[in-house]
């Protein structure tokens, strides 16, 4: 990585990033706390204590599993009563397809698209996500700002000036890590599409010529600034690499207990029998 | 050779030596102009740049907004009415970002002269005027280049609104600060909205140097002063025609 001489290089992941399982910041919010509810001063015109629901995040790299455990946590929350909002990468009404555009024609700098990123990050948690914790809802988030901040952090923008941009943003009730080696990571994402995405292997970068090595080497810089955050921002760590039943049985366990849910028992309905393996 | 009253139809022959100029990153020279809407910036900009241009100087201007990477974006959310304070800002951002790394930080690594209508001191003022934390906009911006002078044009709050309403049918949502909530009545929000971006600019004259210009001037006169400090500021000739030996 480029030594730091502006505010957009970063130094190297702190590579002594010790994993933790406990999460001491992730239980910020669950009090009520109107101090802990945000990374720094709000975004304008939010009021935290108005925010009565529960924001939970699911990280992890591509391949990790995620959005498989969010259909079935939300279908577990629904049936325990709950209504469920989801946000992703790419999904406001604002700018979801115009980053799709620049991504399709890759002449986009990288500086740039992590600003695009941002402003559809917070389109949805303005506009969408927001209004959801006010009417009590609960939020699952397939990946939040700390992808946004691992993608571009690996690309040589300062860690600190991305954390500046998401100061203003919600902090999680819980976040959960589906920590998975790249090799694995791999193999499923060349089983989902038989192909590997341009983006996924960090091809703009230009570490390898070889796919496989470029995605092995591209995934696991991401995999490191992940160690990073979680060390930072408290994440619950999972091993992605168990059953879809066991990373779900985790993923229950740890959100029946902060939501006050008793019993945690789920089989998943016929129209997601197929994810259970 | 600031001499005291130059001829504008002549270009300098770049300034004397002067104190040695600041340790530079970049061959290039940054210079910008600020002020709220009505203030005669882009008319002065304008003609500093017709005089740099026909003196064959190696220039290039460059316009807040302008790029087509966040237009639809932009259209979207102001037909609809969809961006907040923070999208705003961010899309303006975007932007911006993107004119930088691909226009304006290449043309000064390659020794332009870079003429820029308004820049992130605009941001800093209409951003915190709806709103946004200083401090996240400052961070926000901290990746752009300083410039080596900013003009900043000045022009009490009646005169710069009624050249805007005068030379316009209709103000425009945004541009009036209607989402704001600040008045019902469109002239009104903006004379508010606008009272408060000055405000932000006059706070800014120290802390990021601006050189105030009196945007009531007569404008013949006015780009006299400009095309003056800049010769003063900015050693000219650095970006001057090659002469043939």
């Amino acid at each position: 990585m480029t030594p730091a001489k502006n505010p957009l290089t970063t130094a190297t992941a702190g590579s002594a990033a010790r994993r933790r399982k406990s999460a001491p910041e992730a239980n910020n919010g669950k009090d009520g706390s109107v101090m802990t509810r945000f990374y720094g001063t709000p975004l304008p015109g939010v009021k935290p204590e108005e925010l009565s629901g529960n924001l939970i995040v699911v990280e992890g790299t591509d391949g990790s599993g995620r959005s498989t455990q969010i259909s079935l946590l939300t279908e577990w929350l629904e049936s325990e009563g709950f209504a469920v909002e989801t946000m992703g990468l790419r999904r406001s009404f604002l700018v979801g397809e115009d980053i799709d555009a620049l991504l399709a024609e890759n002449a986009v700098t990288r500086l740039t698209l992590a600003l695009m990123y941002s402003t559809d990050f917070y389109d949805q948690l303005e506009r969408r996500i927001l209004p959801a914790l006010r009417s009590g809802l609960i939020v699952l988030a397939d990946r939040y700002i700390f992808t946004l901040i691992a993608r571009a952090a690996v690309r040589g923008i300062g860690r600190d000036y991305l954390h500046g941009i998401y100061e203003i943003a919600l902090r999680p009730d819980l976040t959960f890590w589906l920590d998975v080696r790249p090799e694995v990571a791999f193999d499923r994402e060349f089983k989902k599409s038989q192909t590997i995405s341009y983006w996924e292997s960090g091809r703009d970068m230009s570490l390898s010529n070889d796919l496989f090595q470029s995605f092995i080497r591209y995934q696991s810089m991401i995999k490191r600034e992940f160690e990073y955050l979680s060390k930072r921002h408290g994440f619950l760590e999972i091993d992605g690499e168990a059953s879809v039943p066991e990373v779900n049985r985790q993923l229950r366990k740890r959100i029946a207990s902060h939501l006050g849910i008793r019993g945690t028992h789920y089989r998943p309905s016929h129209a997601l029998a197929h994810l259970w393996r | 050779m600031a001499t005291s009253t130059p001829d504008i139809s002549v270009v300098p022959q770049a300034a004397p030596e002067q104190a040695a100029p600041a340790k530079r990153e970049f061959p290039g020279a940054l210079v910008v102009v600020e002020g709220i809407d009505g203030s005669g910036k882009s008319t002065q900009l304008y003609l500093l740049k017709r005089w740099l241009e026909i003196g064959g100087y190696r220039i290039h201007f460059t316009e807040w907004n302008s790029s087509p990477l966040v237009k639809s974006a932009t259209r979207r959310g102001k037909q609809r009415r969809l961006l907040t304070p923070t999208t705003f800002s961010l899309l303006h951002a975007a932007d911006f970002a993107d004119r930088c790394e691909r226009q304006i930080l290449p043309l000064l690594h390659g020794g332009y002269l870079v003429l820029a209508d308004r820049y992130v001191y605009t941001a800093f003022a209409r951003d915190a005027a709806r709103g946004c934390s200083p401090h996240w906009l400052r961070n926000l911006y901290s990746f752009a280049p300083v410039p080596d002078i900013t003009f900043y044009f000045r022009a009490p709050l009646d005169v710069a609104v009624n050249r805007i309403t005068a030379g316009r049918p209709k103000l425009k949502y945004y541009e009036a600060g209607m989402d704001l909530g600040l008045s019902l009545d469109r002239a009104e929000s903006f004379r508010i909205f606008q009272d408060r971006i000055l405000n932000n600019y006059d706070q800014m004259v120290e802390t990021d140097n601006f050189v105030l210009m009196d945007g009531t001037m007569r404008v013949n006169r006015l780009q006299k002063v400009m095309r003056t400090l800049l010769a003063d500021r900015v050693e000219l000739n650095r970006f001057a025609p090659k002469k043939k030996k």
